[in-house]
């Protein structure tokens, strides 16, 4: 990456106040806290006979490594110092150093965050890779020792959930595109943005080496009270996600800020743009449920490091698995009401036809929203009472309404309409088609009699895969392919688009529709080794996973490729209304010359249709007429 | 209005086409018990049977919007030369259709609560109690970590194992059980350190209950089939809660006999002592 750096930047103040790298000063000042944190608490500790990295220490040390590695990172210079007086030092805002140090700018947030949670779905798909290989045979190959096995899938749950499917379309499309879409030039917090991003690969860090500490084997939710006498690898497990989850409230609480306070001239809630309901209407979510997990990860930490007794025999045993799911069903919906908002933002533009039925599809979003909270314990249901199962399974079932109404609205638009078949039109398809199989094996789970013999098995394992990867991933290739142009100016080639689309589609199917056929043949989850007649299926399922994981590196090397080397676009290559087309590709810094003013909806086609935007007339001169 | 109709006519026959596939599949084994498997108890019935009806539930909405995709695909698709025109028509709303949807939506929703979810679970609920279970078999299940003990009190029966010293199940066909399920046993000293929740699975039957620390928790089950591990994999108590690096192989051998062979197993079994 040798790219000069061009004129503008980086001015000279940048270059005096960091003489390292900010990413290799954080490191550097990580280690030293976590050294000083360390040495504190074990010059705190009573006991002279006890290791210099005990529990409480590591942890001690972690919250010493969080605080010089984000104070490395910038956070001195940019927050800590302009507190007591100084000048707060300028931003680099151009080059590739840029994405690498501390920023005050939406889009490059956006992109920090989009480039985390890519690195890590590499990360937790390679341990995916590990795990399918390990299941080719009922005997143990490459995990040697079933905790082998169930750290590495507790890591690749958590990675997974904490990092790509809660923070790609929310802290990276999300602080990227909604300043944009609602016409603002910056967020209402960009300084705690700035830090937030970079709590980030804090988390994904301590999640990744948690092993060192001592394998555990809860998976990603860690169940008490097993968490209690699991490995101390748990204590880094529930501090990473402290981390991770500490990101997404802060981006949550910076979204909703902005939507709420910045929208542009004339963006009445009747006019926001679809994404920036989905945004809002997660981060809303964010806001009530994160500080939930967070308050019930403390709980368990404590009760690891001094033994409370709060979830075992002497407490509450089912007390933890409760608080987690309050949270747990929630974060479902974190995940999939971007995704299915994407689905409306990208198939009114591609089929030329205004939006069908825009008031439904805002109000699924927004009863999904209140509907997630009241659902939690039917993940739950070999455990409870009898007396609750019929209102857990109530509610359950009612969900998928308002779920069924984007739907609604996008079969309604694509009814007759004139469908432009590119790379991100066939991937909302497809998405639609995944997460239909997600929501309708849904059912058969909500089914509390058959839920008692589904439950814990591949049949779950397949159906939270097909809402996850088939609705929010597949939605977030659509996205991302859809807006390349915006980010860089540039575009991807349809025919790699679509070959790489129809691959992960092709390869995802193959792989989990066996996960159901898997699961109702009787194998359960969290298991590296299992009885031989389930080997031939889980073999060739394996090989489907091994075509499932080059097909999605198939994609990201053709976006990255497309972001750098891609041919050249005009700026509105899909001819969209809404607001991040009216800026030049990429956007300058602050977004626009002249701020657009709105009168008239974005989802509105037809002959004689006016331009829902205006630019200001004084300002005419800075800027021509929108393409 | 011409792609209403041959959608309409494409929908039914597709749907109609499915439930005979899906019918086919269902039938594929005796009793409807095609994709399921887990069948051999009472209980099990009754899964298989919600099963069963919410996949013909499933076809209808599946066909759908899946043709709903390819029209989009096939029918609706702009011509690639064709330059960017707006569609011809620009609906953007359909109080009918929105309307049916609505309506049609909290049906299906409410029906398939009450029917196959709340009709099941009054079967479910009726198999528990004990005035429905005369004479049971009573099995003291307890889950430690990593094992499985059962016991039976009216057999004098401390602890079921077969002839390589390997815990195993054995209960009579046809018979109500009552299994006493619980994580502490008399016969071993108890540490709540390590105490934690399992999941009590036999896949065959179609049912699971979880064990958890502190509580005792009774599951009564008539299995309907003879079967063995050894003759069919399905017949296995398997642990569905991951509880530690043991899971996966926190497991026992089930065997479903006749009355009689049971009478002369517990007879052997309690000579063993
Ligand atoms: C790249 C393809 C992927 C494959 C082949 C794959 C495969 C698997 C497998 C085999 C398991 C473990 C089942 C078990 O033994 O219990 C698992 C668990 C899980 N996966 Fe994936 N996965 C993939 C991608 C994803 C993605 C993209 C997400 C979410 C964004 C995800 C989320 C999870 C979660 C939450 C679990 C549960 C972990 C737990 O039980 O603690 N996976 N996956
Ligand atoms: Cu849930
Ligand atoms: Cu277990």
């Amino acid at each position: 990456m040798a790219q000069p750096l061009t004129k503008e930047g980086p001015d000279p103040e940048t270059r005096r106040v960091a003489p390292l790298p900010p990413v290799l000063r954080g490191f550097l000042w990580a280690a030293i806290g976590f050294i000083v944190f360390a040495a504190l608490a074990a010059w705190l500790d009573p006991s002279r006979v006890s290791p210099y990295i005990t529990a409480v220490g590591a942890v001690a040390g972690w919250f010493g490594a969080m605080i010089g590695w984000l104070l490395g990172i910038g956070g001195y210079e940019h927050v800590v110092k302009p507190m007591m007086g100084y000048p707060s030092p300028a931003v680099r805002t151009s080059g590739w150093r840029r994405y690498y140090e501390y920023a005050l700018d939406h889009k490059v947030i956006g992109i920090q965050y989009l480039g985390a949670s890519t690195g890590t779905f590499l990360i937790a798909g390679l341990i995916a890779m590990a795990m399918r290989f390990q299941l080719m045979s009922y005997r143990p190959t490459l995990f040697h020792y079933p905790q082998n096995y169930l750290n590495a899938v507790g890591i690749h749950g958590t990675l997974m959930m904490f990092t790509v499917a809660t923070v790609a379309m929310v802290g990276g499309l999300g602080n990227y595109f909604v300043p944009l879409m609602i016409g603002t030039r910056e967020t209402m917090f960009p300084k705690a943005s700035g830090m937030s991003v970079w709590l980030v690969p804090l988390g994904v860090l301590t999640v990744a080496m948690s092993p060192l500490l001592g394998q555990w084997t809860t998976g990603w939710r860690g169940y008490e009270p097993l968490a209690s006498s699991d490995g101390s690898g748990l204590l880094y497990y529930y501090l990473g996600v402290f981390a991770l989850t500490t990101s997404s409230l802060i981006v949550a609480i910076n979204l909703t800020a902005t939507i709420l306070f910045k929208r542009t001239r004339g963006m009445t809630w009747n006019r926001l743009p679809l994404f920036a309901w989905g945004i809002l209407t997660v981060s809303l979510l964010n806001i009530i449920w994160l500080p939930e997990i967070q308050t019930t990860f403390v709980l368990g930490m404590l009760d690891k490091v001094m033994p409370l007794n709060l979830f075992n025999v002497f407490g509450q045993p089912l007390g933890y698995e409760y608080l987690f799911w309050l949270f747990g069903h929630p974060e479902v919906y974190i995940v999939v009401l971007p995704a299915l908002a994407i689905w409306s933002e990208i198939i009114p533009v591609m089929g030329r036809k205004s939006l069908f039925a825009r008031p439904i599809a805002v109000l699924g979003l927004v009863f999904v929203m209140l509907l997630s909270g009241m659902v939690w314990a039917h993940h739950m249901f070999t455990m409870m009472r009898f007396s609750e199962m019929l209102p857990f399974s109530f509610f359950t079932e009612m969900i998928s309404i308002p779920t069924g109404f984007a739907y609604l609205a996008v079969i309604g638009t694509l009814w007759n309409s004139r469908l432009r078949l590119t790379t991100p039109t066939l991937l909302v398809l497809m998405s639609m088609f995944n997460f239909l199989i997600g929501g309708l094996t849904g059912l058969f789970l909500a089914d509390v009699p058959a839920n008692l013999q589904l439950h814990n098995t591949f049949f779950v394992v397949g159906h939270f895969h097909y809402t996850i990867i088939g609705g929010m991933v597949f939605s977030w290739m659509a996205a991302m392919y859809y807006w390349l142009p915006k980010f860089s100016g540039r575009t991807y080639s349809e025919f790699w688009g679509k070959l790489g689309a129809i691959w992960v589609f092709v390869a995802f199917n193959a792989t989990f529709l066996n996960f159901f056929i898997l699961g109702l043949h009787g194998m359960n989850r969290w298991v590296s080794v299992y009885p031989k007649y389930l080997q031939p299926e889980n073999f060739w399922t394996s090989i489907a996973a091994f075509f499932l994981g080059a097909g999605f590196a198939i994609n990201i090397i053709h976006i990255v490729w497309a972001w750098m080397k891609g041919p050249k676009v005009k700026e509105n290559p899909w001819d969209a209304k809404t607001l991040e087309w009216r800026t030049s590709s990429p956007p300058p810094t602050k977004n626009f010359d002249t701020l657009p003013v709105v009168v008239g909806s974005f989802y509105t086609y037809g002959e004689g249709v006016p331009d829902p935007v205006e630019i200001p007339v004084s300002e005419m001169e800075t800027k021509g007429s929108p393409g | 209005m011409g792609s209403l109709v041959v959608f309409g006519i494409l929908w039914i026959v597709g749907s109609l086409l499915g439930e005979w596939g899906a019918t086919a599949w269902i039938d594929s084994a005796p009793n409807g018990t095609g994709p399921y498997f887990g069948t051999a108890s009472n209980l099990g019935l009754v899964g298989v049977h919600a099963f069963d009806f919410l996949i013909w539930v499933a076809v209808p909405i599946f066909v759908f919007v899946v043709l709903m995709i390819l029209f989009a695909m096939f029918k609706f698709r702009a011509r690639r030369d064709e330059n960017v025109t707006n569609a011809p028509s620009q609906v953007r709303n359909n109080k009918a259709f929105v309307g049916t949807w609505i309506v049609i939506s909290i049906l299906l929703n409410l029906l398939i609560w009450l029917h196959p979810n709340a009709s099941g679970l009054e079967q479910v609920f009726a198999a528990q109690l004990p005035a429905n279970n005369p004479k049971p078999v009573v099995i003291d299940v307890t889950a430690r970590q990593w094992e499985w003990i059962f016991s039976y009190p009216q057999y004098h029966i401390t602890q079921s194992l077969n002839a390589s010293g390997q815990d195993t199940l054995y209960m009579p066909v046809n018979r109500p059980v009552k299994f006493v399920l619980r994580s502490y046993d008399p016969f071993h000293s108890y540490a709540h350190q390590v105490d934690v929740i399992h999941g009590f699975w036999i896949p065959a039957f179609g049912v699971k209950y979880d064990v958890i620390p502190g509580e005792t928790r009774i599951l009564y089950l008539t299995a309907t089939k003879l079967m063995s591990t050894e003759t069919n994999p399905m017949a296995r108590v398997q642990c569905s809660e991951v509880c530690g690096p043991g899971h996966p192989y926190m497991e026992a051998n089930l065997h479903v006999v006749t009355g009689s062979q049971f009478a002369a197993w517990a007879k052997a079994q309690a000579a063993r002592g």
